[in-house]
């Protein structure tokens, strides 16, 4: 599945939030999606998934422009988890991950195994009112997990944020795993150690406009983010040689 | 089985309401009316199943569709714009012949006011071009004290003598002479509502998702908010044209049928319907029981009493935070 991005410029009002914004997403690889507050990394991926409307250029899934598709359509190629989910009836954790498939034939295996591969199956039937944030997280990854067919695409607001070490490290291999099944995946990240060290492609994004994009590597350039964050950054190399994404502050590395 | 206590439950509420019977001295009994009473009371037990259920779906849409569990059509102003629409029509139909306005005569004022209020609320609600449930409730809330003036306003604008016709309808009551042709209408209509809802049930499941995320599952909430929203509407106008302007049903109603069948929408609807019924023909019964002061209470006075203490039990339990 292709997603193109073509001059996109999407504006609240008068605040522009997207300036003319091009790039590809390298197709069953994990990009992350990085930048300061207000980068307009948000309204992208709600820009990919038909939701706001472009005021200037598009955005192509398979060469059909998003905000013209069908939500039915647009459902079998691309599953969405915002940053801050809401769910305003009382359903089961097993009920919320079931929506995933709405717009698609019923399918209890994939809502089972979803459930158990985001480490959910004990809790399944308690409502997702009482969950912890970080386990409500987990729901709406499940419920995307859920939605997902093979070489779909998988836009992911902050997944992690509210997510204690384990699930972390848990869901970060989930997703490598999903990759590996040939999932796209777009993930919007705060944390640049995470997206150095979990993404192979990165955007770079700053004040709605794109930055960089390519290997993330490549696009990690200290100098660049120090540009972009106004915070210094540094590469820490471990004795085992693994190296590491840092904000210095006086104190030394931050995180 | 719990189905089957809601209806179990609007059926006793509905065969009381026929049997009991007050003498004029007071004292109350269950017997079978005579021919001559029977035909009110139908009447009237009529009304009241259409206007319990038709109260009790318009809530469960709004609430569904605005993700908001203190959404009704009385709180949105729906209620209060048809009973405008009602009261003004009331008014000319007085000025200008001195004549009463028959219940038929009030369906037409009060689905342009229901609707027209619904259309206001609804185009005052949007921010950014997107609608915004939080905007939505409190511009309701506003529109609907500015229609509730309007009535105040015509109410005044009578003679004296007509003002306690004019009280009683905003008061809420279950007539007993509406015409049978205006009951098949209404009836069809709010029949045919709660199958179209029950089959949106599941759109209504995905609707619980935020805006972004019901459209990436394949939720198409914009004309799903547009056509439920006018059913709604359309609903809660039929009720304040059949029964005038009563409060909390539609508030109500969808909490106790989730209490009882739980959240997902396609049981939601036909339970709440069972539920509406309840409270409305049982605060019928009620007001039949209780004859104090100018005799048969509003059933309006009885759905506040439950109501009012429900919405409160609702806030303070965080079952109305939305």
């Amino acid at each position: 599945m292709s997603l193109v991005i073509e001059n996109l410029s999407f504006a609240y009002g008068d605040v522009q939030a997207l300036q003319d914004v091009s790039v590809e997403a390298a197709p069953g690889r994990l990009t992350t999606i990085i930048g300061p507050n207000a980068s307009g990394k948000s309204t992208l991926l709600r820009c990919i998934i038909g939701r706001l409307k472009p005021t200037r250029g598009r955005v192509l899934l398979d060469g059909q422009a998003s905000h013209q598709l069908k939500p039915r359509h647009l459902a079998q190629r691309v599953a969405y988890v915002a940053q801050r989910s809401v769910v305003s009836a009382a359903f089961s954790i097993r009920e919320v991950v079931e929506l995933g498939r709405y717009a698609l034939p019923p399918d209890h295996h994939k809502v089972m195994e979803a459930i158990e591969r985001l480490d959910l199956s004990d809790i399944a039937t308690r409502p997702y009112a009482a969950l912890s944030v970080g386990q409500q997280q987990r729901v709406m990854l499940a419920r995307a997990v859920a939605q997902l067919d093979d070489e779909g695409i998988l836009l992911l607001d902050e997944p992690t944020s509210a997510m204690d070490l384990k699930h972390q490290f848990d869901t970060m291999k989930l997703i490598q795993e999903l990759v590996s099944e040939k999932v796209t995946v777009l993930m919007v990240l705060h944390d640049l150690s995470l997206a150095a060290s979990q993404g192979q492609d990165a955007w770079l994004l700053n004040r709605g406009k794109l930055v960089a994009s390519g290997i993330v590597d490549d696009v990690l350039d200290t100098n660049r983010l120090n540009d972009v964050f106004e915070v210094p950054f540094e590469w820490l190399v471990s004795k085992s040689g693994d190296r590491r994404l840092a904000a210095m502050t006086q104190q030394g590395p931050m995180g | 089985m719990k189905f089957g206590a809601l209806v179990l439950g609007a059926t006793g509420f509905a065969i009381l309401s026929l049997l009991i019977d007050r003498s004029p001295d007071g004292v109350i009994s269950l017997a079978w009316p005579d021919a001559s009473f029977a035909r009110f009371r139908f009447t009237a037990l009529a009304v009241g199943i259409i206007v319990g259920a038709a109260l009790a779906i318009s809530g469960v849409l709004l609430q569904a569709l605005l993700r908001n569990p203190l959404a009704s059509p009385y709180i949105l102003g729906v209620s209060n714009g048809a009973g405008l629409g009602v009261m003004f029509a009331m008014y000319l139909s007085y000025s200008m012949s001195g004549g009463e306005l028959g219940i038929a005569g009030q369906t037409g004022p009060s689905i342009i006011g229901g609707l027209a209020t619904l259309a206001i609320v609804y185009a005052l609600g949007q921010r950014r071009g997107w609608l915004d449930p939080v905007s939505l409730v409190l511009i309701g809330v506003v529109v609907s004290t500015i229609c509730g003036a309007g009535i105040l306003f015509f109410q005044h604008m009578v003679p004296t003598g007509l003002r306690g016709q004019f009280t009683t309808w905003i008061m809420g009551h279950l007539p007993q002479g509406t015409p049978l042709s205006m009951l098949v209408v209404c009836g069809s209509i709010t029949f045919i509502a709660l199958i179209i809802s029950m089959i949106m049930g599941k759109a209504m499941d995905a609707a619980t998702l935020g805006d972004d995320e019901a459209r990436s599952v394949g939720l198409a909430i914009g004309p799903l908010r547009v056509m439920l929203f006018g059913i709604a509407g359309l609903l809660a106008a039929l009720t304040v044209a059949l029964a005038g302007p009563i409060g909390f049903v539609g508030l109500i109603s969808p909490h106790g049928a989730r209490l009882i069948l739980g959240p997902r929408h396609t049981m939601l609807v036909p339970g709440a319907a069972l539920f509406g019924i309840m409270l409305v023909v049982g605060s019928y019964v009620g007001s039949r029981l209780i004859d104090v002061g100018a005799g048969q209470m509003p059933i309006g006075i009885f759905t506040a009493l439950i109501g009012g203490p429900a919405f409160i039990w609702l806030l303070l339990s965080g079952r109305g935070q939305a």
